[in-house]
């Protein structure tokens, strides 16, 4: 048996036994700045690693087919498995792992291949950090994300609920000013439009079409309707997502070597 | 019935009737029938017809419902299948994308999910259109692709390797931009351009096969390397499939996100 498959089988274990012992990693504890620290030295050590290209095991793994073959089959399980569950468990260890296996190649291969005989690949490169960067955004930005929802009444109001029910008081109140739900001829709802008061200021909220409050945060509304005491209420959510950006950045990124690799095609010989 | 719905069984025979007369041409003719690519050309004029109707009778753009997306599935496979014969003279590739087709077109006559006229609020987004429509044509090129590889997997000498990698290319450019823009989309709607619901996981797994597939098509390969290439092209259609509607039959779908589209 190959040291990289006793590895592979070695962290599947402590995978699968912190799993067991402690439940789900703990993504909230990594909340900035202790993400951002991690991430750097992440980075820091992957660099390290690589210059020891020629010699290293480890970094000879992370450069092989091998390692991408199994990145890839990790991604793709990962998919399979969270797609069958009904809560899917995104903060499972062996996801945390997986995805930071996968980023750890991605940086290999892009150290590697972004430049060979002195000449830029562009498309290769636009595609792999493009990736790298809407993967390592989602992944090392998730602890800094907050998800918060308030019903929203003609009285402001500022106490919110996280996904997980618990209170949490914005820094700011929210009032509801009107809420109008628009009806087609067959009477289902076309569309939903809330007018609330943010700090003052009056926003007109509809579905698809998010208030950016700052630019890290985004108020979207989420439902609406009449009380049962006759007046109008709209629940809407507050997201806070630092990071955000640079997935943006990194999808845009993997737009455009997607355009490119449908106009060039295959390069080369097989 | 809704107006545009009630021709479809007719446009559906011309269509069929069309396509397999130039599918039939083709597969006789050794060299590249200009007859076959013009019936061909036909039908789907005829195909492309009637979803103009169909988008201008129903005030919004036939993209909502699992019949809607058949039907620009049927469309752009008679357009991959013309476009991969006129390409790569592959005889008999127009057969199976017009047998494909019509299989998509027999289920919309048989289940018309259709008589809805209204744009729910989620769907009324610019990302709207190119999401699903990017994607359905990335998935007619990868149906043409796998039908190339199970073609290549029976008879292993008939050449169609290049054929497959380019539809792959084609195919997985599409489906990784119909995956991106949906992500764009959902952020607007959602606030996280991904959240790990049962259709963007089948999404992802989907994605990641095809991944495999272009890796593999750089390689080097044997025999034996061969055959797991043709597999893997299949095995991720399978997966296309579980994204496309199957998701829709797994007790994970039941808190979805995506569940309009039931």
């Amino acid at each position: 048996m190959k040291t990289a498959d006793i590895t592979t089988i070695f962290i599947a274990l402590a995978v699968t036994l912190l799993q067991i012992a402690i439940g789900a990693f703990p993504v909230a504890m990594f909340a900035f700045p202790l993400n951002t620290l991690a991430m750097l030295l992440w980075v820091v050590a992957m660099l390290h690693i690589y210059r020891y290209r020629t010699t290293s095991a480890i970094a000879k793994f992370m450069l092989s087919r091998e390692a991408t073959w199994l990145s890839l089959l990790i991604m793709a399980a990962t998919g399979v498995v969270l797609g069958l569950q009904r809560n899917p468990m995104s903060d499972a260890w062996a996801v945390v792992i997986g995805l930071l296996f996968v980023q750890s190649h991605l940086m290999f291969v892009v150290l590697r291949g972004w430049r060979v005989n002195n000449r830029i690949r562009w498309r290769f490169a636009i595609l792999h950090i493009g990736l790298l960067l809407a993967l390592g955004a989602g992944f090392w930005g998730a602890p800094d994300r907050e998800q918060l929802r308030i019903a929203v009444e003609s009285h402001p109001s500022r106490e919110a609920y996280t996904i997980e029910g618990v209170e949490r008081r914005l820094p700011y109140d929210i009032a509801l000013k009107e809420f109008k739900t628009e009806m087609s001829e067959n009477n289902t709802p076309t569309n939903y439009t809330a007018r609330i008061v943010v700090e003052g200021e009056s926003v007109v909220l509809r579905v698809n079409h998010p208030y950016n409050r700052t630019w890290s945060e985004k108020i979207y509304l989420i439902n609406g309707g009449v009380a049962h005491n006759g007046s109008d209420y709209a629940i809407v959510e507050v997201v806070r997502e630092p990071w955000q950006w640079l997935s943006a950045v990194g999808i845009v990124m993997l737009i455009v070597g997607d355009v490119l690799l449908f106009l060039c095609g295959p390069k080369g010989r097989r | 019935m809704n107006g545009g719905w009630n021709i479809f069984p007719i446009v559906a025979a011309v269509v069929v009737m069309l396509s397999a007369v130039a599918a039939a041409i083709a597969l006789i003719r050794k060299e590249r029938s200009v007859v076959a690519m013009t019936l061909s050309a036909l039908s789907i004029v005829a195909m492309g017809g009637f979803i103009a109707l169909l988008w201008m009778t129903l005030e919004r753009p036939p993209l909502r419902t699992m019949g809607e997306t058949r039907l620009w599935y049927s469309f752009f496979l008679l357009i991959a299948g013309l476009f991969t014969y006129a390409r790569w003279r592959y005889r008999w590739i127009m057969l199976f994308s017009t047998l494909l087709a019509t299989v998509f077109m027999v289920i919309n006559i048989l289940r018309p999910e259709i008589h809805d006229q209204t744009l729910m609020p989620a769907l009324q987004s610019v990302w709207f259109v190119p999401h699903v429509a990017v994607y359905m044509f990335s998935y007619a090129l990868l149906g043409c692709a796998t039908l190339l590889a199970i073609a290549s997997l029976l008879r292993p000498n008939i050449g169609a390797d290049e054929g497959i990698e380019r539809l792959l290319y084609g195919g997985l450019a599409f489906l990784s931009i119909g995956m991106l823009t949906g992500a764009l989309w959902a952020k607007d709607a959602w606030g996280a351009y991904w959240s790990w619901d049962a259709k963007e996981a089948w999404a992802a797994a989907t994605w990641s096969l095809y991944l495999v597939a272009i890796h593999m098509a750089r390689s080097v390969m044997n025999v034996k390397s061969q055959r797991a290439y043709y597999i893997v092209i299949i095995v991720a259609f399978i997966a296309l499939q579980m994204c496309w509607y199957g998701v829709n039959y797994l007790p994970s779908a039941a808190d979805s996100i995506h569940a309009y589209n039931q």
